[in-house]
């Protein structure tokens, strides 16, 4: 790597010979030489890992391989069959059916929780903070696990608690509530890790913005709702960002769920399983991979188009 | 002991000092005891499964199913279950292993994903050079990339070199971290003043040296939420592994317990049950004891410091 | 009844800091008082108490003779301008100036106009549709002024507004404050850590330090009647020349190698008569021959000085001088911190203001007049004033 040695005497680096804007540019290339350094080492693994796959899988999204006449360039015939398949898009529609409730709901009560904590108003704030992060450190297969036993239409002490209030015959898991029973798991995934980070966005309002609306009577209501909630609007629309990039990629929650209540989760339930199973199970990975192209696409324009959506709805 | 206690004691005064108080809000009576219950319930909620799964780790798996879940029950089978984690079951391999696995995929690939992050984000930050938008662009865009469309053809393409079944097929991916890269430059922005540097390369000193005496020391916060952000990613890792891994003794704890869930329904003897609550047990507990112990370090801030840019 | 009344009012933070100890304050009706005091003086402690942002340890705040300890701040009806401003950032400056209003339930119709006067008052009328981050620090500062003038309030606080303007924008303000101030007519309690300002704008000025009331009183008397060393050297700018001093027994001021004549103070110093004190004279109380009187006058003192620099303002020449005689300190702060001893002996201990025809040059010697009815002197323990 390239060392920039100054001379600890003079603040200039060659003899004044040259003309001024030539001994900067001398510099600052050798300098931006230096920068080229520091991020070569990430740009190698991200290109190895991340861009080549990227490639290749685009690459190998446009053959087909079939038993009899080998590898052929397909072009665009696999698209046209993810495009087609009628199971694939209500695998998508489920996610976004998913991401469309999980994400407003877990929001709003990340907010209000937030909230309480920003503001101090409910006894022992550190301690709940810290025990709504829990699940952040508890690995999605794990908790797909032990909601799966508490959830188990059989055994799980969830469904007995329905049998006791009256509800025979419950199962969380039944193809009409297993989607429902995912969000109540990804609610509580994820709630603890959003309002840490709402709440720090809380934080950082000016003290002296709330202090003047103090002096102006204005009711707790709407300082939380007029002047807080607009001013963490960042926030909140990254938070809505990156959640969605997560929603539209379920793949975890539901395959493991399976295992409690086979059948229930299909080979197509979300375009993730989907593609695992076209591209792993099936041995088809080309066009498994053109299902991925096509899903990042989605993914894509849901994702930027959730950063248009800037109205959060209230709660209460 | 005594001097650490006195700091946290006039750290959390001086807290107080700084929040509004909240008599200032005019709340209604009672409305703290209400907030204060909301608060209770919803940490009910969230400690429910953690709480079944310590109960029922000590049970039987005829008890899991039977008795009342969220209290024991005899006979107590904690260490017999624990025990069994080290033993191969079933023949999907053992726990132990595993765990092991996992514990060195996400040290080594944190550890890296972090010093990647470091060098790139300091480099961004603090450097011009030719393409360094475009690079930078091109790193957000990776955020975008679902995992599915990377991990199938990584395994593809590792079929190719070999990296089938390599403890590096599984490393050297954890170690590119788009989100890593953007906190760390936001990082370097925020808490790097130009002028340091500037004065230290009027001061005579190599790149090299004002990265490691000057800047790195004050990055330390933030690599450590990279850091925890980049271990907990990898050991939550399940899709890569999953793929790129047939070997049951290269399994991360993720997979391992995934194909046992599978198993689980008819393992018959092996009573694999118990073992799937014990081995959620173990996973938790180390990775919440590492947010206990770095929770000062963990910068909410910095993931909002980086929306602001 | 005054319309603001502090007693004894006290601050102890909960990490044990003494921000403020045992504050006595009136402000009168429409009355303009400023706090005034460094950095840690508990100005703006007080200034926070009085409008319930800040619990009081002891002591009361009381508004017309009634006791508001106990009232939150959204019923003292009180308007405050934050040092920072505090506009809402989301809101527009129309918005911005009407919020006030709007959880007073005021019907819109009425609020409109009362926005639109007060914006117009403070020549706002054009910016009304932009928002905070789209205005200079001076519209910010106006529209911070405008929303405590729609609340047509009882009493008007003040937090250092001026601080965060650069210097020339910040001697134009000055009148818009005071412009304010008269419209609202409210009593007005103002902080700041500048002298000049405090000086120029207040009917009444408090001077604080380290949590302690100084002095309070007029302009006029903190001038030409410090309490203490502490005031003396605050007030007043270039600051008053300090020099530890002592009495001679035969009732003449010691400075170094000079004596002077005590004049009318000699009463007062006679308890100090063998003992040490604390000279004071401001720069514009010394002067050269014919400007002060004639050498021959009995009650005119000559004070012999070496000129070490002359700074020529046009207005004025600014003389530093030395003398024998060693600088006291206004604070124990100050003590420590001199430059003096850093650069060695070639500096100045004194600064004198004379007429900008003087005709002197460094490494002079030249001979002061000042008048002894016009020196001040201290008690070099307590640093209070000897009177």
């Amino acid at each position: 790597m390239s060392e920039t040695a100054l001379r600890p005497s003079a603040g200039a680096v060659s003899p004044s010979r040259a003309p001024l804007p030539r001994r900067r540019s001398a510099y600052a290339r050798r300098r931006g030489r230096s920068g080229l350094a520091f991020v070569t080492p990430f740009m190698i693994i991200f290109t190895l890992f991340m861009v080549a796959p990227l490639g290749y899988a685009i690459y190998q999204s446009l053959y087909t391989t079939k038993l009899i006449g080998g590898t052929r360039f397909s072009g665009f015939a696999n698209y046209a069959t993810v495009l087609q398949s009628g199971d694939f898009w209500n695998g998508v529609i489920r996610v976004i059916i998913f991401g469309g409730i999980q994400i407003p709901v877990m929001l709003a009560i990340a907010f209000f929780f937030a909230t309480i904590f920003d503001l101090g108003i409910a006894k022992w704030g550190p301690v709940f903070r810290a025990v709504y992060f829990i699940p952040f450190a508890v690995p999605i297969v794990v908790s797909s696990l032990m909601w799966g036993f508490l959830l188990d239409p059989a055994y799980g002490p969830f469904n007995r608690f329905m049998n006791v209030i009256g509800f025979h015959g419950f199962n969380w898991l039944s193809s009409n509530l297993m989607l429902p029973s995912i969000i109540i798991i990804a609610i509580w995934e994820w709630t603890g890790y959003n309002s840490v980070i709402l709440y720090t966005a809380l934080k950082s309002v000016p003290r002296d913005v709330v202090e003047a609306a103090i002096l102006d009577d204005t009711p707790l209501w709407k300082i939380i709702l007029r002047i807080k909630l607009p001013l963490v609007r960042p926030a909140i629309v990254m938070l809505v960002f990156i959640n969605t990039i997560g929603a539209m990629q379920l793949f975890i929650e539901p395959s493991i769920l399976n295992n409690y209540a086979p059948g229930v989760v299909t080979a197509t339930w979300t375009p993730v399983i989907d593609i695992y199973n076209t591209s792993i199970a099936d041995g088809e990975y080309q066009l498994g991979a053109a299902m991925a192209v096509v899903l990042a696409f989605v993914v894509i324009a849901i994702s930027v188009a959730s950063l248009a959506f800037r109205r959060r709805r209230e709660f209460r | 002991m005594s001097a650490r206690r006195e700091r946290k004691r006039r750290e959390r005064l001086e807290s107080i000092d700084a929040a509004i108080p909240v008599e200032l809000y005019g709340l209604k009576r009672g409305t703290v005891s209400v907030l204060t219950a909301c608060c209770a319930l919803f940490a009910l909620f969230i400690l429910a499964p953690v709480a079944w799964v310590i109960i029922n780790s000590t049970k039987t798996q005829a008890n899991i199913f039977e008795s009342f879940g969220f209290w024991f029950a005899s006979p107590f089978e904690f260490f017999h279950t624990f025990a069994n984690l080290f033993r191969d079951v079933d023949g999907d391999g053992t726990y132990s292993q595993w765990f092991l696995n996992t514990v060195l995929y996400s040290l080594v690939g944190g550890v890296g994903a972090t010093v990647l992050a470091a060098l790139g984000g300091y480099g961004f930050a603090r450097f011009e050079f030719r393409g360094s938008k475009l690079f930078f662009g091109l790193i957000i865009a990776g955020l975008l990339v679902p995992i599915t469309l990377v991990a199938v053809p990584l395994y593809l393409a590792y079929a190719k070199v070999h990296l089938i079944n390599s403890i590096w097929g599984m490393i050297l991916p954890s170690m590119v971290t788009p989100v890593g890269l953007y906190l760390m430059r936001t990082y370097v922005e925020l808490s790097i003043p130009r002028e340091l540097t500037d004065a230290a390369r009027i001061d005579g000193a190599s790149e090299v040296r004002i990265f490691f005496r000057i800047a790195l020391p004050l990055m330390v916060p933030g690599l450590m939420t990279v850091l925890l952000l980049a271990v907990a990613g990898t050991w939550n890792n399940y899709i890569l592994p999953l793929i790129i891994f047939s070997n049951n003794t290269l399994y991360p704890v993720t997979v391992g317990m995934g194909l046992w869930s599978q198993h689980a329904g008819n393992s018959g003897d092996a009573n694999l049950y118990p073992l799937l609550v014990m081995g959620g047990l173990v996973t938790i507990v180390p990775m919440i004891a590492l947010f206990a112990l770095l929770q000062r370090y963990w910068r909410g801030g910095l993931l909002l410091g980086s929306v602001a840019n | 009844m005054s319309a603001i009344s502090l007693e004894k009012l006290t601050k102890v933070f909960s990490a044990g800091v003494r921000a403020l100890e045992g504050l006595n304050l009136s402000v009168r009706d429409g009355e303009f008082v400023v706090l005034v005091g460094p950095s840690g003086c508990g100005k703006t402690t007080a200034l926070r108490m009085v409008a319930g942002l800040e619990s009081i340890t002891e002591g009361t705040v009381a508004f017309d003779g009634r006791v508001v300890n106990d009232v939150s701040p959204r019923h003292r009806d009180i308007a405050m301008v934050f040092q920072n401003y505090a506009l809402y950032p989301h809101l527009t400056v129309a918005e911005n100036i009407g919020f006030a209003l709007t959880n007073r339930k005021i019907p819109r119709g009425e609020r409109e106009r009362r926005v639109r006067s007060a914006a117009a008052a403070l020549g706002l009328s054009d910016l009304l549709n932009r928002k905070p981050a789209h205005l200079s620090g001076g519209q910010r500062q106006r529209v911070a002024m405008g929303r405590a003038i729609v609340r047509e309030p009882s009493v008007f606080l003040m937090d250092e507004p001026l601080s965060n303007l650069d210097a020339k924008l910040r001697v134009q303000m000055r009148s818009e404050v005071l412009r304010v101030h008269n419209t609202i007519g409210a009593a007005t309690l103002y902080v700041t850590h500048d002298q000049v300002e405090a000086m120029t704008m207040g009917d009444r000025v408090a001077v604080l330090n380290g949590g302690v009331l100084q002095q309070y009183g007029n302009p006029r008397e903190l001038y030409d009647r410090p309490a203490n060393l502490f005031v003396a050297g605050f007030v007043g700018s270039p600051e008053m020349n300090l020099y530890e001093a002592s009495v001679s027994s035969s009732d003449e001021l010691v400075l170094g190698s000079q004596r002077l004549p005590l004049g009318p103070a000699a009463m007062v110093l006679a308890p100090f008569r063998g003992r040490a004190v604390i000279a004071g004279v401001r720069p514009e109380d010394l002067g050269l021959d014919g400007a002060v009187g004639d050498a021959a006058r009995p009650d005119v003192a000559s004070l012999v000085a070496d000129v070490r620099g002359v700074e020529t303002l046009g207005s004025e020449t600014h003389v530093l001088f030395s003398i024998d005689a060693t600088r006291a300190a206004a604070t124990a702060l100050a003590a420590g911190t001199s430059l003096d001893s850093l650069l060695g002996g070639n500096t100045h201990n004194g600064l004198a203001r004379l007429d900008p025809r003087s005709a002197v040059r460094p490494g002079e010697r030249i001979t002061f007049r000042v008048d002894p009815s016009r020196l001040h002197y201290f008690d070099p323990d307590t640093g209070a004033a000897i009177r």
